[in-house]
């Protein structure tokens, strides 16, 4: 599903009535099956961004198309995966993961547990389908919700730094995963990040965002071969380009 | 090993002292008459005729059926308008005065219309029972449902889930620890109505028990009444305590 993101302005009341402006003029064009990043500091608008695309916020003006239609409002259409941990608490692994296609009535039981411990295993996580959020890890806890949403076949994820509370390692390991989901699944995917590195190595296009007022600096298409190499010439010079530009912002 | 004797003697040095000074001033050096202040065995004997004649039980039965009876109809009424409440804001700015005003007053305060309505009787106790429940059973759902975490929520809705089912599978499950407080309170507050409202408007239980024993100068079965509420009380409290440890949530 292609997503059209026309001229959105968002801003909230401040004190004193004065308008505080989020979001300037936004324009986005997002293909189907693309893999976006909204790249910028913190105060940039980009998480408020997402959150207009997933229909949990309005915008003050402008207008969010995806497939075609104006949203209004959150659907099962488009997952999102938040920063905090989203995991029901009461519920087991196995119940979260299959809470949306109850939600939506998708499939019989039977065949929703199969598809379930299916996904868990493909991430290794099916010796846990029992055990409750509270017992697994942080990375654990975000690859589950990541199934949750891959599950109900949503074909848009919006992806909050997801993986920002992660150590280095794991975090690495889940962006190859969500790679490698994404190949599959041929999901659209809007990611949010403050992390240069981590938009150079997911992105098929960067949006660089700058704050006060929240704004579109540049879109970068990235055209570096996958699987991609932090390592090789091509990723460093784009990192170190987006760097400079982020800095020269300051 | 000796640590887990010693855990569970600690709470039984104090009891222990107070019953022998308890012996030593009452029974032992005489210095009470036990119609001023019962001693252990005074007690101990007015348990065993209690007992025998079976009065103990009876009052007890009616006493924890009352609780209960008021119990349910205060959670039958507070926990869905506490849902509604904490989740709907207009309902609760409609309705938040008038709690304001009723929550306060005690529930003993409902006895006079309690016999007038209702007359002598189980009905009355229960009736009293709910006024003093139903309030902090309420405010404790409401609050409950308000501090879900709206991550929570707004994850329901970007999986699908319309508000129906957010509210039932993701705001219910996430105010049950409080609503389960609210009970852990409420069965405290309906305790202490029952008793009152038994000494006044009631011809069975444990307060009336306690009152006409009182009346009769054998005090020695009003401190077993006494007694009996406290262990009731602690059964409560334990029960819950359970409840609340296997809700990690």
């Amino acid at each position: 599903m292609s997503i059209e993101v026309k001229n959105i302005n968002k801003s909230f009341e401040g004190k004193k009535s004065d308008k505080l402006s989020v979001l300037e003029n936004i324009n986005v064009h997002i293909d189907d099956g693309q893999l976006v990043c909204l790249l910028g500091p913190s105060g940039c608008g980009k998480t408020t961004l997402l959150r207009l695309i997933a229909g949990l916020d309005n915008p003050t003006s402008g207008e969010i198309v995806a497939n075609g239609e104006v949203v209004e409002k959150p659907s099962g259409d488009r997952a999102v995966i938040f920063q905090q941990y989203s995991l029901f608490p009461w519920l087991t692994v196995l119940q979260n993961v299959t809470f949306g296609l109850e939600m939506t009535n998708k499939g019989n039981k039977a065949e929703n547990i199969a598809a379930a411990e299916r996904y868990l295993t493909s991430v290794g996580l099916i010796d846990f389908k029992d055990s409750y959020p509270h017992e697994l890890s942080g990375g654990m806890k975000q690859r589950v919700a990541i199934i949750r949403s891959l599950l109900n076949h949503s074909p848009i994820l919006l992806m909050d730094e997801p993986f920002s509370a992660l150590d280095m390692q794991n975090r690495h390991k889940l962006q190859e995963q969500l790679i490698g989901v994404w190949k599959r699944f041929e999901n659209t995917i809007v990611f949010v990040t403050h992390d240069v590195d981590e938009a150079v190595y997911l992105a098929d296009k960067i949006v660089i965002m700058d704050k006060n007022p929240g704004r579109i600096v540049e879109i970068i298409e990235v055209d570096i071969e996958r699987p991609r190499k932090r390592e090789s010439e091509d990723f460093i010079k784009l990192q170190e380009s987006i760097v400079d530009k982020l800095d020269m912002e300051e | 090993m000796f640590d887990n004797y010693k855990n569970k003697f600690v709470p039984l040095i104090i009891p222990i002292i107070l019953i022998f000074f308890w012996y030593l001033i009452t029974n032992g050096l005489g210095l009470f008459s036990s119609y001023i202040l019962p001693g252990p065995l005074d007690v101990l004997n007015s348990a065993r005729v209690v007992i025998e004649n079976g009065k103990l039980l009876t009052n007890t039965v009616d006493t924890l059926f009352k609780v209960f009876a008021g119990l349910i109809c205060a959670s039958v009424v507070a926990i869905p308008c506490g849902i509604l409440l904490g989740w709907y804001k207009t309902l609760e700015d409609l309705c938040t005065f008038v709690i304001s005003v009723l929550r306060p007053i005690p529930p003993v305060a409902w006895i006079p219309f309690s016999i007038l309505w209702f007359g002598i009787g189980t009905f009355p106790a229960v009736f009293i029972i709910f006024m003093g429940c139903v309030f902090p059973i309420l405010v404790y759902t409401i609050d409950g449902v308000k501090r879900t975490d709206k991550v929570l929520v707004e994850s329901a809705q970007t999986l699908g889930a319309n508000d129906w089912n957010v509210l039932k599978r993701v705001v219910v499950p996430s105010a049950v620890p409080y609503i389960v407080s609210g009970l852990k309170v409420g069965i405290g507050i309906a305790l202490m109505c029952t008793i009152s409202a038994e000494m006044i408007g009631s011809s069975s239980g444990l307060g009336y028990m306690i009152l006409t024993a009182t009346n009769l100068f054998d005090t020695g079965t009003t401190v077993v009444g006494m007694l009996v509420i406290g262990l009731i009380g602690l059964a409560f409290d334990f029960v819950f305590t359970k409840a609340q440890d296997r809700i990690f949530w």
